[in-house]
C-alpha cells in the first residue's frame, strides 16, 4: 500500500517529492516526522505525484498535513493551474461534495449557561436540521425558479428568504456567492435532487456541534474575532449534499470526453480535466460555482435554523444570545484567484480538496472586520477531541496559494474503524469524555470515532511551524449530532 | 425470468476495501452480466444489509453508457441506481440485467422503499469514482473493484 516515490526532507515540517516520471512540478507535503509515517503507508503520496501531471500546474503539487488517501487528488492536496498557459481544471481536485466547508457561530454564552442544557440541546438541534442519509424537507421543496436563484445568488438567496442577516454574507469567503454561476449549465439530474435537500446536513463526516473555547493561543486576534475563554460555539459541517454529487458526476463524463478531445495524458483517470480556458472548463466552473452556491445557501439555513433551535431551549431570543457567524470556509472547491508568481500577479485556478483558504492581514478579500489580522481559518477535529480557529499568514500566500489544512484528516480506515468499534458503546464513550453525541447511523459514529482520525493538535502544529496558519482558540465539543 | 432467477441465487458476496477516507469493494462473478448485476447489489449491501430489503417496487432501469469502455459503463450503472435511489427513496435489492448492447444497459430491478425506521443505514455512498476501477476478465473470472466517495 506504501506509495513508490521517493520523498525528501526540505526543512522542519516540508517534504519534497522530486520531479520524475510525467511530473511537471515537484510535490511538496508538510508533514513532521510522526505524521510522515502515517502518510507513507497509503498512497496519498503517490497521488500528490499524479496531481503534479497536471497540464499548466505551477509551482508544487502541495499536500496539507491531514493528507489522506483521496481519489485522484488526496485529500488535504491543493494544486494551481495557469490559465493562461494552458492550465486545466478538474473536478476530481474539487471532488463529489463540491463546496464542503464549515461555519462557526459564536455567541455570548458561556459554558456556564449550557452545561446543564447540552442534551436538550443537541436534541433540539437533531429534531429541527435534518440529517443522515438523503435527508431532506428542512425547508418545504423548492420550486424551480426559487432554485435556480439560489444558484446565482448562493448564501443570498437563503438570507432574501428570511435565514440570517446581511451581515452574514460579510463573513463568509467569496460573501457566500461565486460570481460565475449559470444555471443553464446545470443538468436537469442535479436539479432533481438539489429540489429539497437545502438546510439538511447529511452525513459520513458532517456534523452540527456546540463546543466551549477553551483555550485562547493569540489574544489579539482572539480579541479581533470577538472569541473569549470560555464562550461558547456552533460548528455547522456540511455541504451541497446530492446537488454537489450530481454535477460533480456530470462533468467527469465531460471531463471523460475532453481528456481525449484535448489528448491529455493522466495517470488516474479520476483527475479528467480540461484546460481552464476551453468550453469544458468553463461549463464546469459555472456549474460548480452553482453548487458552491448551493453549499453556501444550505449552511445558510442551517445556522438560521439552529440559531432558533438554541434560542428555543434557552428560552431567549437570537439576538441577547449574541449568535453571529464568526465565519465560513469552503474547503472542497477550485477558484479562480490572484497569486504573485515570480513578482507578477497572475490568475490562478486553485484546487482545494481538502484545503482550507487561508489569507493573510490585509488581503483585499479578508472581510473589513478581520482584515487588520487576518481571514479566520476553522479546522475542525474529530468529535472527541477538539476543532481550532486559526488565521492565515504571509506565508501561505507565498508557499501555499494561500491554503492551510482543513481537519484532522483519516489515518484508520472506515472498515477498520468499524472492527475496532465493535462491542463499544461510542455513545457511552464519548458521554465519559464529556461529550453528548446523537447520531443517525451507528456506523458514522463507529467511522467516526476519534481513534479514526490524526491528532488534529499536531496537524495544527505542523501548519504553525511551516508559518502557514496561526492557531487562535481551540475548541472542545460538548454535544453533536452527527448524520 | 431466467434472469432473475439466475440472479436470485446469487448472493451480494464482496470484500470491503481498506481505502482510508472511502468506501470500497471487491467482488468475483462468473460473467459480465453477473459482474453488473453483482456489483449493484453489493452496492446496496454497503448502504443497508440487504436481507433487510423486500422487493415490492420494480422499476425498469435503462443507462447508456460508452459500448467500448467497461469501466464507464460500470460507474455509468452503478451513478443511475444511486440517483434512483435517492430521488425515488427506494433501496434496491435485485437486478437483472435483461440487455447490454452499444453500451445500453436495460435492466429490470427491485426493492423497497426506504424507511429510515427499519432499514440500518450503513454507509452512504456519494458516488462511484474511476480511482483504482477494475473489471476485468480472467478466463471464467470476472473481477471488479470499486472504490465510492463516501
Amino acid at each position: 500500500m506504501a506509495g513508490s516515490h521517493e520523498m525528501r526532507r526540505v526543512s522542519d515540517c516540508v517534504w519534497e517529492i522530486p520531479k520524475t516520471r510525467g511530473m511537471r512540478v515537484p510535490g511538496r507535503v508538510y508533514a513532521d516526522d510522526r505524521l510522515m509515517r502515517h502518510i507513507a503507508k497509503e498512497k496519498a503520496v503517490d497521488q500528490v505525484a499524479n496531481v503534479a501531471h497536471l497540464q499548466g500546474i505551477v509551482g508544487a503539487s502541495l499536500a496539507m498535513p491531514d493528507i489522506h488517501w483521496g481519489y485522484g487528488f488526496p485529500i488535504g492536496g491543493v494544486a494551481a493551474t495557469d490559465p493562461a498557459k494552458g492550465g486545466v481544471i478538474s473536478p476530481g481536485g474539487v471532488g463529489y461534495d463540491i463546496n464542503c466547508g464549515v461555519r462557526v457561530v459564536a455567541s455570548k454564552l458561556t459554558h456556564g449557561d449550557v452545561r446543564d442544557r447540552i442534551p436538550a440541546l443537541v436534541k433540539q438541534l437533531y429534531r429541527d436540521v435534518p440529517c443522515g442519509l438523503g435527508s431532506h424537507g428542512a425547508i418545504g421543496k423548492l420550486g424551480r425558479k426559487d432554485l435556480d436563484d439560489l444558484m446565482v445568488e448562493g448564501a443570498a438567496w437563503a438570507v432574501k428568504k428570511g435565514f440570517g442577516t446581511d451581515a452574514d454574507l460579510d463573513h463568509t469567503e467569496e460573501g457566500g456567492r461565486l460570481r460565475m454561476a449559470d444555471p443553464s449549465k446545470v443538468g436537469k439530474r442535479a436539479i432533481q435532487r438539489g429540489l429539497d435537500q437545502v438546510g439538511t446536513l447529511g452525513s459520513g463526516n458532517h456534523f452540527l456541534e456546540i463546543d466551549v473555547i477553551d483555550e485562547i493561543y493569540d489574544d489579539y486576534t482572539a480579541s479581533a474575532f470577538g472569541l473569549e475563554k470560555g464562550g461558547v460555539a456552533f460548528q455547522i459541517h456540511s455541504g451541497s449534499r446530492g446537488f454537489g454529487y450530481q454535477i460533480c458526476d456530470d462533468y467527469l463524463e465531460v471531463m471523460q470526453k475532453a481528456v481525449r478531445k484535448y489528448a491529455i495524458e493522466l495517470p488516474d483517470r479520476q483527475l479528467a480535466c480540461a484546460p481552464v480556458e476551453s468550453p469544458e472548463g468553463k461549463r464546469y466552473l459555472a456549474a460548480m460555482a452553482c453548487a458552491a452556491n448551493y453549499a453556501w445557501a444550505n449552511r445558510q439555513v442551517m445556522m438560521a435554523l439552529t440559531k432558533r433551535a438554541v434560542a428555543k431551549v434557552l428560552k431567549s431570543s437570537e439576538s441577547a444570545l449574541g449568535l453571529r457567524l464568526l465565519y465560513d470556509v469552503c474547503h472542497n472547491i477550485a477558484k479562480l484567484e490572484t497569486h504573485t508568481r515570480e513578482g507578477r500577479e497572475v490568475t490562478l485556478c486553485v484546487h482545494r480538496k481538502g484545503a482550507t483558504r487561508a489569507f493573510p492581514a490585509g488581503h483585499a478579500d479578508v472581510p473589513d472586520a478581520y482584515r487588520a489580522v487576518g481571514q479566520p481559518v476553522l479546522v475542525p477535529g474529530d468529535m472527541g477531541t477538539c476543532s481550532y480557529v486559526c488565521v492565515g499568514t504571509g506565508a501561505a500566500m507565498r508557499e501555499t496559494f494561500g491554503s492551510t489544512c482543513h481537519g484532522a484528516g483519516r489515518v484508520m480506515s472506515r472498515a477498520k474503524a468499524k472492527r475496532a468499534a465493535a462491542g463499544r458503546n461510542l455513545e457511552q464513550e464519548m458521554s465519559e469524555r464529556g461529550v453528548f453525541v446523537m447520531a443517525e447511523g451507528k456506523r458514522t459514529l463507529a467511522e467516526e470515532m476519534p481513534e479514526a482520525y490524526k491528532d488534529v493538535t499536531e496537524v495544527v502544529d505542523v501548519m504553525e511551524r511551516a508559518g502557514i496558519a496561526k492557531r487562535v482558540v481551540r475548541l472542545r465539543p460538548l454535544g453533536v449530532v452527527k448524520g | 425470468m431466467a434472469g432473475r432467477a439466475r440472479h436470485m441465487a446469487e448472493r451480494p458476496e464482496y470484500t470491503e476495501i481498506e481505502h482510508t477516507a472511502d468506501v470500497g469493494m471487491e467482488l468475483t462473478a462468473r460473467d459480465e452480466r453477473s459482474a453488473f448485476e453483482k456489483a449493484a447489489a453489493c452496492m446496496f449491501d454497503l448502504v443497508c444489509d440487504l436481507d433487510t430489503v423486500g422487493d415490492t417496487w420494480r422499476e425498469m432501469v435503462r443507462v447508456e453508457a460508452r459500448a467500448d469502455d467497461l469501466q464507464n459503463m460500470m460507474v455509468r450503472w452503478l451513478s443511475e441506481l444511486l440517483y434512483l435511489f435517492e430521488t425515488e427513496r427506494v433501496l434496491m435489492s435485485s437486478f437483472d440485467i435483461v440487455g447490454m448492447d452499444e453500451g445500453v444497459i436495460r435492466a429490470h430491478v427491485a426493492g423497497e422503499a426506504f424507511d429510515p425506521g427499519r432499514h440500518a443505514v450503513k454507509a452512504e455512498l456519494k458516488a462511484p469514482t474511476y480511482h483504482d476501477l477494475r473489471i476485468e476478465e480472467d478466463g471464467a473470472v470476472w473481477s471488479v473493484r470499486v472504490i465510492f466517495d463516501t
